[in-house]
């Protein structure tokens, strides 16, 4: 490695010196151009083992999955496959369970990605605003579901569900429900669902739109008390408007995790023995796709579908959220607008 | 400009795709290729119940070398479908034998995609021979044998003998007497059921029993489904009056929170393995109580009728030859036909013949059923009683469970479960690329 860097040194200083020869530069530009490519290998160095896993695990799949959706599927009339164009896209559009995989996606979205937001927000605040040891504790608090991970969140749902043993059970009880297929029904779902993804994730967000939150400047916080904001005022019309790109970075990013739900409603029809649909999210689509009708490109042209819906998220995370932009680009806040105008 | 960025990288993306496309048409996703010999080590795929009978074979042929792989054993599970999806695009890695965890996996075992099940007409005919042709047609596709039976699993009539002598209630022989007196009992004795409505056997016990054609195979692409035939009409109507009389459970035998529901059920239809597995095992239900009687006849009928549920399916790899090959043979009858599994172990009637009254011998040992003698007439009967019924490559079970279950929560009578259930069937068969044929 530092041989390398120092090979690199020599031929750098080389190519210097021979461009010395001919233009007979300043001593000042040979080595900024030298530090340039120094910059540049470095960057390279720092970036190849991303860029390695991004190939394995993004790039290559993606390219795959997309080489297979073009595909035609072998059929049981003709079972050679070969170049199809977009019928795998068809096919899945056609499918007679599309739509109501998007529709269960967005029913829960509607209940699940409010509560979550207005969760994240209202306990981030909360915590910000009392500081010290009670502060700490209530992160910690919050963060401890989060930390259950998927699997141990998932098993302790299917306990909390149960309509016997649970000790919410009066809850179900009271509903009507005394077995676990009266518990998960269709109806239900978004509901259950809903709780699940919210506890598990409120945690993890909680710090994240807290970090945002520390990020505020002392002085903006204290020229607002000094104007006289109570800690509602410095919540709602200082804090708030600050943490708006972690917000909606939150809100974003929630969204593409909706629209990549598998593994939550794949065992819940194992609890309740088959009487969820198998096909109840779009993953769980493609997956019937590939394994249970043997049709490989039209599964891959379903994540191609879903990819770029999420690809669009991500866009918008970049490009419009205000975390990634340099500070040129974002959009100014209520405060630096006015700021600007009496400079 | 950023926006350039992107676009170039999606054109690149895009470029290399359809290079990749071109690349990938040359090939056939259809399984051929020549069978590979390695020289005698087998390796076989178990549902876990079906471990002990791998064991005992390791223990009797010390000689083979076996690897014994436990695989996942839900009834219409799909981990086991995807292994072999993978295993066929591949071209490589398949079990040499294997138990189907769904007997609807023999449906894509030997469809034209895979052709995993090797056809075993020839290769073990004298086996083949052992079974009461009746048993051995699940195996039968097109004409060739694909795979051996485990156990015979036709529906037998079961009840509690203790609770009917008690009550003075009469055993039904009919549809329609059951169908009545299941009210009746729901009605004098509330939290008594006469059947389970949830679980993908009921199928077979209710519509295969009445001859519904939910199942019928006409040619590897067409199939023929009819709910509007006599038998789903018969079978709907049967239901709709046990479910609205309260007789009925929407749970499933396998439900987990079952048991409760169990020990609560006085008769149902139900297979020759709910003897030992549920009653005995599951639900723990005493001993001197439930017993089985000869299945039902439906009203003007001279001849019983009855479902199967299940009877698992021995299956043998297409892809292997030589040594590799005998010692799967081997071992698939081993498995199939020898006493030291079928009836020192198996808890289900073994479906080769020559061991059947062995196992049904030691019923009487076990002095588990209140009518002994009864209960091992009606396992023999109703081998011959099974409606006619194919395994599909759509998965008929898992539509009857995300259909009816919830529809009946939801607040709805059989009528609309069924009727949920025969536009789904309908709509899963179209998407696995079945014709539909409705005569």
């Amino acid at each position: 490695m530092t041989n390398h860097v120092l090979e690199d040194r020599a031929s750098a200083t080389t190519t210097a010196t021979s461009s010395d020869t001919k233009g007979g530069g300043p001593a000042a530009r040979r080595r900024r151009s030298w530090l340039r490519r120094d910059e540049t290998l470095g960057a390279w160095v720092l970036l190849a083992p991303y860029t390695i896993l991004f190939l394995v695990a993004a790039a290559i799949p993606i390219g795959y999955a997309f080489a297979i959706s073009l595909q035609k599927a072998p059929t049981l009339v003709n079972p050679n496959s070969g170049f199809g164009g977009l019928d795998s896209f068809a096919t899945v559009v056609g499918d007679y369970r599309f739509w109501s995989t998007f529709i269960n996606i967005f029913t829960l979205m509607a209940i699940w990605l409010p509560i979550m937001i207005v969760g994240i927000v209202a306990l981030a605040l909360l915590i910000h605003a009392s500081p010290g040891r009670f502060g700490g504790a209530m992160r910690f608090v919050y963060y401890i579901p989060g930390a259950l991970g998927g699997i141990a969140n998932f098993v302790l749902w299917v306990y909390l569900i149960d309509p016997v043993n649970s000790p919410i059970a009066f809850l179900w009880q009271g509903m009507g429900a005394s077995t676990y297929k009266e518990v998960i029904t269709p109806g239900n779902m978004p509901f259950i669902l809903t709780a699940m993804l919210f506890f598990q994730g409120i945690g993890t967000w909680i710090v994240v739109v807290n970090g945002g939150l520390n990020g505020i400047s002392d002085e903006v916080l204290e020229a607002a008390r000094i104007d006289g904001a109570n800690a509602w005022q410095l919540a709602w019309h200082v804090k708030l408007p600050l943490i708006r790109p972690w917000v909606g970075y939150a809100a974003l990013m929630n969204l593409a995790y909706g629209f990549q739900l598998f593994l939550e409603p794949y065992l819940l029809r194992q609890i309740s023995s088959g009487s969820v649909v198998a096909e109840w999210a779009p993953t769980q689509l493609g997956y019937a796709f590939a394994f249970t009708n043997r049709n490989f490109p039209a599964a891959a042209a379903l994540s191609i579908i879903l990819l770029l819906i999420t690809l669009g998220i991500g866009m918008i995370i970049v490009t419009r959220s205000g975390l990634f932009g340099d500070e040129a680009r974002t959009r100014p806040t209520r405060a630096q607008r006015k700021e600007r105008r009496t400079a | 400009m950023k926006t350039t960025r992107f676009l170039t990288a999606g054109v690149a993306l895009a470029a290399t795709a359809l290079l990749m496309a071109g690349c990938a048409s040359g090939g056939s996703t259809t399984s051929g290729g020549a069978q590979t010999d390695s020289g005698g080590k087998i390796t076989v795929w178990v549902d876990p119940p079906r471990v002990p009978a791998a064991e005992a074979f390791k223990e009797a042929y010390p000689d083979i070398d076996i690897d014994i792989v436990q695989i996942d054993g839900t009834v219409g599970g799909q981990t086991v479908r995807q292994s072999f999806a993978n295993f066929d695009s591949a071209g490589k890695g398949w079990p040499d034998a294997i138990f189907f965890p769904s007997n609807d996996d023999i449906a894509w075992a030997t469809n034209s995609t895979s052709n995993y099940a090797a056809d075993l007409t020839e290769l073990m005919s004298d086996t083949i021979e052992g079974y009461d042709p009746a048993v051995i047609s699940f195996c039968d596709i097109d004409g060739k044998i694909r795979c051996l039976r485990n156990d015979a699993a036709p529906d037998v009539f079961w009840y509690n003998k203790a609770f009917f002598d008690e009550k003075g209630y009469t055993v039904p022989t009919t549809w329609e007497e059951y169908g009545d007196l299941a009210v009746k009992i729901a009605q004098e004795n509330p939290g008594k059921i006469s059947g389970f409505l949830g679980d993908a056997y009921a199928i077979n016990r209710y519509l295969q029993a009445a001859g519904c054609p939910t199942n019928d195979r006409v040619s590897e692409s067409e199939a023929h489904i009819d709910l509007s035939a006599d038998g789903c009409v018969k079978a709907t109507k049967l239901l709709d009056t046990m479910q609205a009389g309260g007789a009925l459970s929407t749970q499933g035998i396998f439900d987990g929170d079952a048991a409760e529901a169990g020990a609560n059920l006085v008769m149902s239809p139900g297979a020759v393995w709910w003897g030992n597995y549920l009653f005995r095992d599951t639900w723990k239900i005493p001993a001197g109580q439930m017993t089985a009687a000869a299945p039902l006849k439906w009203e003007g009928d001279s001849k019983a009728s009855t479902g199967n549920e299940g009877g698992g399916l021995w299956g043998v790899s297409s892809h292997i030859t030589g040594k590799q090959l005998e010692n799967t043979l081997t071992f698939a009858k081993f498995v199939a036909t020898d006493p030291r599994w079928q009836v020192d172990l198996s808890t289900g009637l073994p479906g080769y013949g020559p061991v059947q009254e062995d196992w049904l011998a030691k019923i009487a040992d076990d002095k588990y059923f209140a009518d002994i003698p009864t209960t091992q007439a009606a396992f023999k009967s109703a081998l011959g009683d099974v409606q006619p019924y194919s395994y599909m490559l759509y998965d008929t079970g898992s539509v009857w469970t995300q259909t009816v279950p919830s529809t009946l929560i939801g607040g709805g009578s059989a009528t609309d479960a069924i009727k949920a259930f025969g536009d789904e069937l309908v709509n899963q068969a179209k998407s696995v690329g079945y014709t539909i044929v409705t005569e």
